[in-house]
């Protein structure tokens, strides 16, 4: 997906982890995908670089659809969608 | 999707590589695997209630003088404590945690009651070979 497509998602959470390091983003990830519904989609903020592969290769793990990430000034904001 | 097992045998109570299995357990934890923890040998002191999340009574074993600096970049990083790392652990994922009967008698706990309440019962050497055995993962730290 763009940028602009990513933007313009309607997201059913969002999942600030941007105040703890590896493993706390993909542990919040993890506890709030649990609590949206089939087809939704949440975005996760993070600070740290290894979230931004890590949160995509465990949502292909589990299922997940990963749709993308955006790179803002000193955080990503890593778009999931659940399946 | 099977249910992966991780069979973690907890050898050491140094404070860093306490911390380092917290961080594998939440990636387990991540994954809704299976997890058994065998806590042995020292692993089974930071385990007692007097001990475990206190660190001026756990060590470093390697590089003891780096010790202070570890833990003063977890606290700026906003890193959970191992205790704590465990617990959410527990919270999310099927984690067991069998405290070694020998281990516990060295540092003074023969019962459950004597190590923090993480800890699920106190078991013999043959449960954690079985363990292992069947376990799609196995690590010792």
């Amino acid at each position: 997906m763009t940028t602009e497509e990513l933007n313009n998602l309607t997201l059913a959470k969002t999942v600030d982890a941007r105040g703890t390091a590896c493993p706390g983003p993909l542990l919040e990830a993890k506890k709030a995908i649990g609590t949206i519904n089939s087809g939704e989609i949440m975005e996760v903020l993070s600070a740290d670089e290894g979230t931004k592969r890590d949160v995509p290769k465990w949502a292909d793990k589990k299922g997940h659809e990963y749709l993308g990430v955006i790179e803002e000034s000193g955080f990503f904001r890593i778009f999931l969608k659940k399946n | 999707m099977d249910t992966k097992k991780l069979c973690l045998a907890l050898f050491s109570g140094s404070v860093d590589k306490l911390t380092a299995a917290g961080v594998i357990l939440s990636g387990a934890a991540a994954d809704d695997m299976d997890v058994d923890i065998y806590v042995l040998m020292q692993g089974a002191r930071a385990f007692r209630k007097d001990i475990g999340d206190n660190t001026s009574k756990l060590n470093m074993a390697e590089n003891a003088h780096l010790k202070e600096e570890f833990l003063a970049s977890l606290k700026r990083l906003n890193v959970k404590t191992w205790v704590e790392f465990f617990k959410e652990a527990k919270e999310i994922t099927n984690v067991r945690i069998h405290i070694c009967g020998l281990a516990g008698k060295i540092w003074g706990g023969e019962k459950l009651d004597d190590f923090i309440d993480l800890a699920d019962d106190i078991v013999g050497i043959g449960e954690y070979i079985t363990a292992a055995t069947d376990a799609d993962m196995h690590l010792f730290i």
